[in-house]
């Protein structure tokens, strides 16, 4: 399998880099590419205790695999990706993503690991509402799926 | 006619439920949807989801994003998609 794509809940089970990089282990990979997405705890200037991510599953799944498949024509056909973002509550300090290539050069796995991260947050429908000490909470501002409207 | 509005995000507010009920006049289209929206909303007085109907998409029965001249159905099911946020 050269693929792998999943949303986690974290009150369930936690997302796990040793799992990643046995998936993407090969002998065929000159090069393996890690990135880890957190949850930290300040943003804007506030203090935030944890973050909600609401998804609408059957679509962020089917997105996720058409990034990492656009990913792998556009760079490298033998790339193995592993990637799994969170869905529920997430406190501060746990992964919210993880994204792991395993491919034949350097260039090719940080590109696709930049590429697919892009590419969530422009396509994937997941949404996060932060979580601040002093008990407020608040949904972040996003990129708009509307279609653009015709000019005549 | 009354179609099914599924909410996600910051839209959830509009609802006790996930779905929101939402009544339209025979043969309105997404557009239509989108004015009830903001009617609703300020009716309810959510000052903070002013800019939701507008900045949004919505997905029809088979997840795939309609545009504001799709006609809308009696009871059928839609998806309001918020400005999205992952990753």
């Amino acid at each position: 399998m050269v693929l792998h794509t999943a949303l986690v809940e974290i009150e369930v089970e936690k997302i796990s880099s040793d799992k990643a990089k046995k998936f993407i282990a090969s002998e065929k990979n000159g090069a393996e590419s890690i990135f880890v997405g957190r949850v930290r705890n300040e943003n804007d200037g506030k203090k935030v205790t944890g973050v909600t991510y609401d998804t609408h599953d059957q679509v962020v799944i089917k997105s996720f695999q058409s990034i990492c498949q656009n990913a792998k024509n556009q760079f490298d056909k033998n790339a193995k990706i592993f990637l799994e973002h969170a869905k529920g509550y997430v406190p501060v300090g746990e992964i919210s993503i993880l994204i792991a290539v395993g491919a034949a050069h350097r260039d090719e796995a940080f590109k696709i690991c930049r590429y697919v991260l892009e590419e969530i947050k422009h396509q994937s429908p997941i949404w996060k509402k932060e979580h601040y000490i002093d008990g407020k909470e608040e949904w972040l501002p996003g990129h708009s799926l509307r279609p653009k409207q015709k000019v005549n | 006619m009354k179609i099914q509005l599924k909410l996600y995000a910051s839209s959830k507010i509009l609802s006790d439920t996930d779905i929101l009920k939402v009544d339209l006049p025979n043969s309105s289209n997404v557009g239509d949807l989108r004015n009830a929206l903001s009617k609703i909303i300020s009716e309810k007085n959510l000052k903070q989801l002013k800019d939701l109907p507008a900045a949004s998409a919505f997905f029809g029965e088979f997840n795939e994003v309609i545009n504001d001249e799709y006609k809308l159905k009696d009871k059928e099911l839609i998806s309001i998609i918020p400005p999205i946020g992952g990753g």
